[in-house]
């Protein structure tokens, strides 16, 4: 499927900020299933400096420093993208869960360090012995990787309730997994852990997903909204995306802008400014289906 | 000194006689396993025996002193109610023969060298995880492996800084319980200890022919500047401020080396470059030396809390690799667990063989070491494989096994199985003894050690020195030592020793001392000014003490000398307003006059109680010690909360208490003697002179008020003119000059408006003025900054006084306008200063982070 995505970030400053740099994670990276035809990311006011580089884990990253003082600043990114769902997937014959390491270790080629530093907790997705007890119903010793993950992202699924006034940003998921509601990025996060605490190399994938309007009425502009999901590694299918919000396998509905260990590592737009006050911010994505 | 010349130690007579070992089938570092002193003690040991007992004792004592007075042990910050962090620093040394440290010295440097290696390779290549020489997942489970210094550490100029930590065991094998790359690990500990130590021991310093530090801090000094590319270089020292345990170090290595020392928060990015904010706008950095964790240098990019250094320095960094030592990621090598692997690693990187190994350690994300550690969990202590370098001696104790209930144990070892790669075990290992000296003569103590080693264009070099803590070998294979008990390093050299060098001449050689300390941080000056103010109010204050508790004990003079020192304080005391009738001269008698004073001293109510100003001023003082010489610390050192004359002053009789007010205000005089005679006439000065003037001028015009509105009776006027001269110390100058009892025009004309009298009102505004207008952008502006227009009004009022009449009017009318208008202009004046100047460091930098937008969804196809 082709998409047109348009994501526009408006802060709106109570006091003049006098300097503000900027990390943006806007510009989706090209990967497996995904071509980027066209992408434009436009600032409002004008940065003094603008670098644009790939980060550690190979997502486009643009630096903004903003050196006139402003009360408003505009985030703007547009991209034309072309996604296609993955082959069909036969889960039952993965690598049993409990066989990675030698699967891995017992090779005697060079190690794939892109593959094994998703395996280790980040500050987000640390598990906790809950959070173990929770994940271990699924992996059962034998259990192929990609079936226990889909069985996870299902109980995942089912169990939690999604409800944006449960959480903040800094919610940690012992606390997620004890009151079993959160939004995407919980959800994400939680489900990393239990990976982790398996040993499964896993990440984060932040971008968005196509949203339906209900039936008989036309779509509503600046009503889509930014995702965040995981995906998952196995020997023979490589990397496969799930999503636990929504408790489906990733298929051509959702765009990718970039992977890391955590939010932390690929936040939207991260800043740290002078001045400001307090600010309030107005979001509208859409994601519109050219094709 | 040769070792084959006759000893009393070797006789086993005097001190070393009552040396009893408690190192049992340890290692003893003074007596060989005959029980007989080694060589390279004995030059020490005549020379303590060469002391008389009592001249041990006193030198004991003087080295107490001279470590509390140098401020090693003080926190500032800490509750002073509370025990200070301990710091405690022996008369005798530990010893190190030369022969001994030729071996050390290359082993340590080896591990530099392969620390520096393993860097490298990690942030570069990583063949070391590709091989499987070290497993990927202690690395990527290192929250100290910093991702975005990937490529760019490798070009930082290699690891400038390293540290061990080592314990001779019980084979009297060397080993490495810690090491340390992300910071100067407290070297400035160390070399305080040197310089306090040989203070008191210099002599025995030279009896031992120990070797010097100095050479080896002109090394450092000389590699940092070549390093920075630049020969005026602009080098700062970037310290999390003096909340951390570890300032002490890193203000006092930061004067010594003649860098700047900054925090986060004087730093700014701009573009590609990283500049210090100063009075004089942005200057730019040419070298950081970083005392503050990888992690939290820069909130953009890597630790989102932490503002330890400037947002966007991994931006500049990635520009100018060469820009930061240690680089950010050092850390890394820290982490405990590498121990395990250093052998083979060794022989990979730099195909040498390992000289001097980690004590043994078990990696518990590994499957085989983890088994074997559960199953023999008892005897071995369970650590964190990273932690933080903080103050010498802090670190963590580690979870002993066998205190453990069953349950305890089963989460423990559930802990273990899902956060093994973080956590080591580590088997108890033995720590040598080595002598201290008590008053009964020499005992034993198991210590361990740290060794520092830097960087220079002809390789590593140790420091022929470090500093050794007294370890409680049941709890730990680390360095901690929660009592603070040190010994300095002494290292015999072979050879004759050249003459003796001052320690602190290599940074009076370096023209960098004088151009670093042209530049004043904004946040500086605001300490300075305020230091200037604390002072001038602790003067001002005892003043009125002594005034106040003279005429209590000493003259038994008229009561009208009493009624005039209450009135002034009262009002230090908030106790008057002034709208209020004044006390009768009948409620004062020497009772409540004393209670005053007492709640003047360290009542818990009242902000300008002397207590609370000594702590400001001891505060401030702290915060800009490194612009203050070592002997301006010193005298300022009395007043520490909690300090002996403190805490006298508070309990002693009335009697006692005037005694102790001359002390104070001697020291309080020899201080402003130093600031004024050694302070280099900059922007820094000016600021501290300011705050002075502006304390000074507050203070005499609110007396002024306080004593003579409403107009006293004849009597009364007279007790209290002498009040005012004693307070203004102006007595002598009035008796000089006129030869008369004090009359009100002549006193006014002495202390309002006589310009040339260093303690009149129109000194200290003239003073003001001229000090604002040199400041930098005083004149750049077309209107008057506001601080410009309040010293102008201020300083007219007083030169435009007419003080013959204003002493003739029976009501004080114009008298109490004039002193009114000051006493609401000054803190005007005050706020103005800060404002126009200090502003810079007001407003703190933040993050804002956005949180996904949540949806619902019901929108959803299931």
């Amino acid at each position: 499927m082709m998409f047109e995505v348009s994501h526009r970030t408006h802060y709106f400053y109570s006091y003049p900020v006098i300097q503000s740099q900027h990390l943006i994670h806007m510009s989706p990276r090209p990967c497996f299933r995904q071509v980027i035809r066209n992408h434009s990311l436009i600032v409002d006011p004008a940065p003094a400096l603008r670098q644009e580089s790939i980060d550690a884990f190979g997502n486009p990253v643009v630096l903004l420093d903003i050196e006139v003082s402003h009360r408003e600043l505009i985030l703007h990114s547009r991209s034309t993208i072309t996604v296609s769902a993955p082959p069909p997937l036969d889960p039952s014959r993965s690598t049993p869960w409990n066989m990675l390491d030698a699967h891995i270790l017992g090779t005697g080629r060079s190690l794939d360090l892109d593959v094994l530093q998703y395996r280790c907790a980040s500050r987000l997705t640390t598990p906790n012995l809950d959070i173990e007890d929770y994940t271990v119903k699924s992996f059962r010793p034998g259990r192929p990787i990609l079936e226990a993950a889909i069985d996870l992202n299902q109980r995942i699924y089912d169990d939690f309730k999604f409800d944006p006034t449960a959480t903040d940003i800094s919610t940690p998921i012992s606390q997620i997994m004890k009151q079993r509601r959160g939004v995407c990025q919980d959800f994400a996060h939680l489900m990393l852990g239990c990976l982790r605490a398996m040993r499964i190399p896993a990440r984060y994938v932040s971008g968005y997903i196509l949203t339906h309007p209900p039936p008989g009425q036309p779509r509503m502009q600046g009503a889509d909204a930014s995702h965040a999901w995981i995906s998952v590694w196995s020997p023979e299918a490589g990397w496969t995306d799930l999503d636990p919000t929504n408790g489906l396998i990733v298929a051509d509905e959702h765009v990718t802008i970039a992977h890391g260990r955590d939010y932390d590592d690929i936040s939207p737009i991260g800043g740290v400014l002078l001045g400001g006050g307090d600010h309030t911010v107005s979001v509208g994505v859409d994601v519109i289906p050219v094709g | 000194m040769n070792n084959t010349a006759p000893s009393k130690a070797g006789l086993q007579g005097g001190l070393v006689g009552s040396y009893r070992s408690s190192a049992g089938t340890g290692y003893d570092e003074l007596l060989d396993a005959h029980g007989k002193p080694r060589p390279h003690w004995r030059a020490l040991l005549d020379g303590l025996d060469d002391l008389s007992e009592a001249d041990r004792a006193a030198r004991a004592i003087r080295l107490d002193r001279r470590v509390r007075d140098t401020g090693i042990a003080y926190d500032i910050f800490s509750d002073p109610r509370k025990p200070n962090q301990r710091w405690q620093l022996d008369l005798a040394p530990l010893v190190i023969s030369a022969a001994e440290w030729r071996w050390l010295e290359e082993a340590l440097t080896q591990r530099a060298r392969l620390s520096d290696a393993i860097l490298t390779d990690l942030y570069g290549p990583q063949h070391l995880m590709r091989e499987g020489l070290l497993p990927p997942e202690l690395v990527f489970s290192d929250t100290a492996f910093i991702r975005p210094a990937q490529g760019v550490l490798p070009e930082a100029g290699g690891l400038q800084f390293y540290a061990a930590d080592l314990a001779r065991g019980d084979d009297g094998q060397w080993r490495i319980i810690d090491n340390h790359t992300e910071t100067l690990a407290g070297i400035g500990f160390a070399l305080a200890n040197r310089v306090v130590h040989t203070h008191i021991t210099g002599d025995l310093f030279k009896q031992v022919n120990g070797v010097r530090l100095a050479p080896f801090f002109n090394n450092v000094q000389s590699t940092l500047t070549t390093h920075s590319g630049r020969e005026n270089a602009r080098i700062a020292l970037l310290t999390p401020g003096p909340l951390h345990e570890d300032y002490f170090s890193h203000a006092y290595i930061a004067r010594y080396l003649g860098y700047l020392l900054v925090e986060g928060s004087d730093l700014r990015t701009k573009g590609n470059q990283v500049y210090l904010k100063t009075l004089e706008g942005l200057k730019e950095i040419d070298l950081i030396v970083r005392c503050v964790d990888g992690r939290s240098s820069d909130p953009l990019e890597l630790d989102p809390g932490g503002f330890d250094g400037p947002a966007g320095l991994m931006r500049v960094w990635r520009r100018q690799p060469r820009l930061i030592v240690n680089a950010i990621g050092s850390a890394l090598v820290q982490n405990r667990a590498i121990g395990c692997y250093l052998p083979q690693i060794c022989e990979r990187l730099l195909g040498e063989e390992l000289r001097l190994p980690d004590a043994r350690r078990y990696w518990l994300g590994d499957t085989a070491s983890r088994a074997h550690v559960l199953a023999n969990l008892d005897g071995l202590v369970v650590r964190k494989a990273q932690e933080g370098t903080g103050r010498p001696g802090q670190a963590a104790l580690g979870q002993d096994t066998r205190a453990l209930s069953e349950a305890d144990r089963e989460i423990l070892q559930r802990e273990i199985k899902l956060h093994g790669a973080r956590l080591v075990a580590e088997e108890k290992i033995g720590f040598s003894h080595a002598p201290i000296v008590t008053r009964d003569g020499l005992d034993s103590r198991p210590f361990a050690v740290r060794f520092f080693v830097a960087r220079t264009p002809a390789g590593y070099q140790a420091m022929p020195g470090g500093l050794a803590m007294t370890v409680d070998p049941e709890r730990a294979v680390a360095l901690s030592a929660p009592d603070g008990h040190t010994r300095d390093v002494w290292v015999v050299s072979d050879d004759e020793q050249a003459p003796h060098v001052s320690l602190w001449r290599p940074t009076l050689e370096t023209a960098r001392v004088e151009r670093s300390q042209r530049v004043i941080q904004s946040r500086v000056a605001d300490d300075l000014f305020w230091l200037g103010r604390y002072s001038e109010r602790a003067d001002w204050t005892m003043r009125v003490l002594r005034g106040a508790l003279r005429r209590v004990e000493e003259d038994g003079g008229p009561a009208t000398g009493r009624h005039a020192a209450r009135k002034c304080l009262d009002v230090l005391l908030s106790k008057s307003d002034r709208s209020t009738a004044a006390p009768s001269r009948a409620g004062t008698g020497d009772i409540e006059i004393e209670k005053l004073c007492t709640d003047l001293i360290s009542a818990s109510t009242g902000h300008r109680t002397l207590e609370n100003t000594f702590e400001g001023l001891y505060r401030v003082a702290h915060l800009a010690r490194d612009r203050l010489s070592l002997e301006a610390w010193q005298t300022l050192s009395r007043f520490r909360p909690g300090d002996t004359w403190v805490t006298t002053l508070a309990s002693a009789p009335p009697v006692a208490v005037l005694d102790l007010l001359d002390e104070g205000l001697a020291s309080l005089a020899a201080f402003n003697g130093l600031m004024h005679e050694n302070m280099t006439r900059n922007h820094g000065w000016s600021f501290l002179d300011m705050g002075r003037r502006l304390e000074r001028a507050y203070n005499l015009s609110e007396a002024i008020l306080t004593l003579f509105i409403p107009v006293p009776d004849a009597e009364e006027e007279t007790a209290s003119l002498l009040l005012l001269l004693e307070l203004a110390d102006s007595f002598i100058t009035y008796r000089s000059r006129y030869r008369l009892d004090p009359m009100l025009p002549l006193v006014l004309d002495l202390l309002l408006l006589d310009e040339t009298n260093p303690r009149s009102l129109a000194y200290q505004l003239a003073a003001l003025a001229r000090r604002l207008e040199r400041l930098p952008g005083s004149k750049q502006s077309t209107t008057l900054p506001e601080d410009r227009r309040l010293i102008l009004a201020l300083l007219t009022a007083i030169r435009l006084a007419d003080v013959e009449s204003m002493a003739r009017e029976p009501n004080g009318a114009t008298l109490e306008r004039t002193m009114l208008e000051q006493i609401q202009m000054l803190p005007a004046l005050s706020n103005a200063i800060s404002r126009h100047y200090f502003n810079l460091t007001e407003d703190a930098p933040h993050r804002v982070h956005t949180r996904i937008e949540p949806h619902s969804r019901s929108e959803q196809s299931p």
